[in-house]
């Protein structure tokens, strides 16, 4: 046993509250060596790397999510604790190395002295010491050395310095102590006395160690001069004052009327910056993509494989890195907000709206995620410690317009739009954001109102938060996180994407590939035109699309539209790329891919009749049915792991599904009953 | 008797104890409000509802219903 434990790569965990600078030693030290990862068997994320420290080579260095006691407060939390005292997948640390940032001293301090109390190796790396040292105080480490009765070094995670004293002290205590076995968690049910008491303690130990600079200098001048060394009293407080510019800026950003209008103003813009921002790349990726696939069918053999590579491959992948552009920018922006200290503050400021459709201000974080992907905000939904608001958050994530219906919306709008008037896309497009956000309150607030079954679990709301200071954002570290969620994002939605496209393509292209039509007196572009059409006629997703044919009539489309719909449950965006390929849509003349597709869909009427598709009422309609409909498989599968039951999220499919179909149906009719095609 | 909830805009005072009935009771302590501790009320949001609170060094919203098992002179 003991042999085995001597063998293994040590491993340390670093720890510590949110705040105290503990991401950005991590990245200092991991270099760009790290890797996200879960928890075995949670979605709770963390980084790990590998770190050279001497003896033996190499350690584990792992990063956890930022806690403020040992006791946890939300299953986020739980499963933090859980893996600090015993890793899923590594077991017990060698070493916890803890982040105390110095101006933070006796409320960062709970922490250690719970670390130290559970029976853990603990190295103490005190963080933001300059911060200190302006306020006029200075942190004698070999007090609080002995004060913890543990190692302390001072570091900067942003300059790099003390960090190799720390990766060296962590070398001399793995491996001169023993890894302590008999870990003693601390009790959840710990009385609020202990607490206190635990904190006088730690009051204590702030007084002796933190030195004012000036009581010093004095102390040191007045030695000098008269050789008798007065008893100088320690200051009776201690820096308890609040970094003085973010109390300035609060002053405009949390102002009691302002700070509302400000987030709203806010929000605004980040919304329509996303979209005009977006708006040349976008163009110059729809360009390429459709000159790609123009130059697979103009240059190659026809036949079936050409086909394949330019209507199947090509549009298929190129539907999908067009809103690659509008991810990058809100991931960019979210990332910005967070670094300087906002999105707390935004928490904050819309606590007590949400709180009265029973959500919580820690809703709006996760709301915020909810527009680029439901999936990483019904994680971020974990923060929430309130069950019940938290199961509620999750609930109507899914109608928050996530970017994956970007493409979607822009396709839509540019068919409602005279080409004249492109400017309106962003105003409509506000508006759509606008009428999901306002839809979703209303859902909330129903829901929290009449459905004590749905969300039985009723434990206390609370809205506890730690206002950060604030900081000029780092951009490297954005730049940096925005490219691994974009990344992660391509990697997840890309193959669900490329598998659809396939599959479908096979169904409109098969079994008839060569259909028999009288092509005597056409132009090749004609005839082909017209094999395209006969092809998809008689192929097998045209027998599919005649079973769900009835459901598509009442909302006035046909089959084809039925089978994009279906197919967007792969995800969304895939309904793009199956309208592309059900209408034939190639880049023959080089034209971007959206233009053509929107020709086609101009033309498009529905089978044996002369009754177009694609009318205003029908669009609008499909907007409608975008913004409630539940499509999105992964959301499904990562509702039910949040959830803990199928229940949830069979619940949100049917019912954001039907509210879809019945929307859609009264908007396409209602739409007609006032003379609007 | 008079509680965190109670403060006027920049008017510090000194915790003199938590109800430790209130459900909060133990995050409101692991977060910093302990009794001898100096805060103040630095800001509060349209609806008077969550309160910044100024304590050992950090700004700390919590809603009203927690400032009120805060007491302070």
């Amino acid at each position: 046993m003991k042999k085995d434990v001597i063998q293994s790569t040590p491993f340390i965990t670093l720890v510590g509250p949110p705040n105290s600078g503990k991401t950005t030693l991590f990245n200092y030290i991991s270099g760009r060596n790290n890797k996200t990862v879960n928890y075995p068997g949670s979605t709770v994320e963390y980084s790990m790397c590998r770190i050279n420290i001497g003896k033996p080579n190499e350690a584990e260095l792992l990063d956890s999510p930022g806690i403020i006691s040992l006791m946890p407060n939300s299953p986020d939390e739980q499963v933090t604790v859980d893996a600090i005292y015993s890793h899923p997948g590594l077991g017990i640390p060698d070493l916890v190395v803890a982040t105390v940032d110095a101006s933070q001293l006796s409320r960062h301090l709970l922490l250690v002295k719970q670390l130290l109390l559970s029976g853990f190796n603990v190295l103490v790396a005190v963080t933001m010491n300059d911060i200190l040292e302006r306020k006029g105080y200075k942190l004698d480490t070999h007090s609080l050395e002995i004060e913890l009765g543990c190692r302390v070094c001072k570091v900067d995670g942003r300059t790099g310095s003390g960090t190799i004293d720390l990766i060296h002290q962590a070398e001399l205590i793995i491996n001169n102590t023993i890894k302590n076995y008999d870990l003693k968690r601390i009790e959840i049910n710990n009385d609020t006395d202990t607490l206190i008491d635990l904190y006088k303690d730690i009051e204590g130990i702030e007084k002796r160690v933190l030195i004012n600079s000036k009581e010093l200098e004095r102390k040191i001048k007045s030695a000098n001069k008269a050789f008798n060394v007065l008893n100088v009293e320690k200051p009776e407080k201690v820096v308890n004052r609040p970094d003085e510019i973010t109390i300035k800026i609060d002053r405009i950003l949390l102002h009691q009327y302002w700070g509302l209008l400000i987030f709203f103003a806010a929000m605004s813009l980040l919304f329509t910056s996303i979209f005009w921002l977006a708006m040349p790349a976008m163009d110059l990726i729809d360009q390429t993509f459709g000159s790609l696939a123009g130059f697979v069918s103009n240059n190659f053999s026809n036949g079936w494989l050409t086909d394949f590579i330019a209507d199947g491959l090509i549009s298929g992948i190129g539907s999908v890195i067009i809103f690659l552009p509008q991810i990058i920018i809100l991931f960019l922006i979210l990332g910005l907000l967070e670094d300087v200290g906002y999105l707390a503050r935004g928490a904050m400021l819309v606590d007590r709206p949400l709180s009265k459709i029973g959500l919580n201000g820690k809703s709006f974080v996760p709301m915020l995620s909810g527009f680029a992907c439901a999936i990483p905000a019904m994680m971020a939904a974990r923060t929430i410690p309130n069950k019940r608001e938290r199961l509620l958050t999750i609930f109507i994530l899914p109608l928050m317009s996530c970017s994956a219906r970007l493409p979607v919306y822009a396709l839509l709008i540019g068919f409602l739009l005279p080409p004249d008037k492109v400017f309106m896309g962003g105003i409509i497009m506000a508006g759509i954001y606008l009428f999901g956000i306002l839809s979703s309150t209303l859902i909330a607030g129903l829901v929290n109102k009449f459905s004590n079954k749905i969300l039985s679990a009723n434990d206390s709301s609370s809205f506890i938060l730690e206002l950060p200071t604030y900081k000029i954002p780092k951009l490297m570290v954005i730049l940096n996180n925005t490219f691994n969620s974009s990344l992660a994002y391509l990697k997840k939605a890309g193959p669900a994407i490329l598998v659809f496209s396939v599959l479908l393509w096979v169904l409109t292209y098969f079994p008839n590939v060569h259909p028999k039509v009288d092509t005597s007196g056409l132009s090749e572009q004609q005839s082909s035109e017209l094999i395209a059409t006969e092809r998809i006629a008689t192929s097998y997703a045209a027998d599919l699309g005649k079973i769900i044919q009835p459901v598509m009539t009442p909302i006035g489309m046909d089959w084809r539209v039925g089978v994009s719909l279906i197919s967007a449950f792969a995800a969304r965006e895939v309904f793009v790329s199956s309208l592309a390929l059900i209408f034939k849509v190639t880049g023959d003349n080089d034209d971007a891919l959206q233009a053509s597709l929107l020709n086609a869909m101009r033309k498009a009427k529905i089978g044996g009749t002369d009754q177009k598709i694609f009318t205003t009422a029908t669009v609008i309609g499909l907007i409608i049915f975008f913004v409630f409909a539940l499509q999105c498989i992964s959301t499904i599968i990562v509702s039910k792991q949040e959830t803990g039951g199928w229940r949830i999220p069979i619940m949100q499919v049917v019912t954001f599904t039907s509210l879809a179909y019945v929307l859609t149906f009264i908007t396409v009719n209602g739409l007609r009953l006032f003379g609007i095609a | 008797m008079k509680t965190a909830a109670n403060l006027t805009f920049g008017e510090m005072a000194i915790i003199t104890g938590i109800n430790s009935e209130h459900p909060s009771a133990r995050r409101i302590i692991e977060i910093g409000f302990t009794p001898g501790q100096q805060i103040e009320l630095i800001n509060k949001t349209a609806f008077n509802d969550p309160l910044a609170f100024s304590v050992r060094g950090a700004l700390i919203a919590i809603r009203k219903n927690e400032a009120e098992s805060i007491y302070v002179i």
